[in-house]
């Protein structure tokens, strides 16, 4: 697993790509929550180069998204392939995440 | 098609990345679909990491998985001899509708498992653990 940030103005953008399992989602909850800042507004989590992810990494995301809450920051996912799409809305994630098919609607939604 | 896999894992975590590494190695062998390698990888960690992280007390154990390929489904068989725990049963439900806030994770490994499978099997044998899931081919 590998996670790529950059900013655009007050919203971080997370580029995952590879694998997030049970071996490897500490690793992912620390990078994640390292890059966050306080003043972040918005976070999107590009999952377009994500292969997959089980429900040890969806009890991470589920983690930042309620730690973001708190600090009334949003988080968005965008890009999700098919079997990752499938997981988000099996598992009602897609209610606590809002999900995109682009990086660039993704950014419009934390526009408006 | 090849027969499947078959496999001895010790009670780590780590020990989930040779499991990777075989399902891999058969989907490119029988040219699965992403989308069926994909739920095959799902349905083995979360069953596999459930024995690993709760069947024992201790390290020193073992988990045996095997996987057989027929043209309607794969068949995955674990057995372990751990603590009885019935998936099916045991396992709590899983929250999907609380607000975000209140929202809890636990039983959701089991649920994914269960709505990506057509058929799942538990028995207590002989002291083991035998969970018997069958994973569609297509759709």
């Amino acid at each position: 697993m590998e996670l790529k940030t950059t900013r655009e103005g007050t919203n971080l953008i997370v580029d995952m790509e590879g694998r997030v399992d049970g071996t490897n989602a500490m690793d992912f909850q620390s990078a994640l929550e390292g890059a966050i800042q306080q003043s972040d507004q918005g976070v999107i989590m590009d999952m377009g180069q994500l292969q997959y992810i089980s429900s040890a990494g969806l009890r991470v995301i589920l983690l930042v998204a309620k730690s973001l809450q708190k600090q009334n920051a949003k988080l968005l996912g965008c890009a999700l392939s098919e079997s990752v799409r499938e997981i988000f809305a099996i598992s009602g994630f897609d209610k606590i995440v809002p999900v995109h098919d682009s990086r660039a609607d993704a950014l419009k939604a934390l526009e408006d | 098609m090849s027969n499947g896999l078959a496999l001895t894992l010790e009670n780590r975590p780590e020990e989930l990345e040779r499991l990777t590494a075989a399902v891999e190695t058969l989907a490119e062998q029988d040219n699965w679909p992403a989308a069926l390698t994909f739920k095959v990888n799902l349905v083995l960690e979360e069953l596999v990491l459930n024995v690993i992280n709760y069947a024992y007390e201790e390290s020193g154990h073992h988990v045996d998985v095997s996987l057989v390929c027929n043209e309607e489904d794969l068949v995955i068989e674990i057995t372990d001899q751990g603590i009885p725990f019935d998936p099916l049963h045991d396992a709590p439900a899983p929250d999907m509708e609380s607000p975000m806030e209140e929202r809890s994770i636990g039983g959701l490994g089991v649920y994914l498992v269960r709505s990506m499978t057509s058929d799942m099997q538990y028995r207590r044998e002989e002291g083991k653990n035998c969970l018997t899931v069958a994973v569609p081919t297509e759709g």
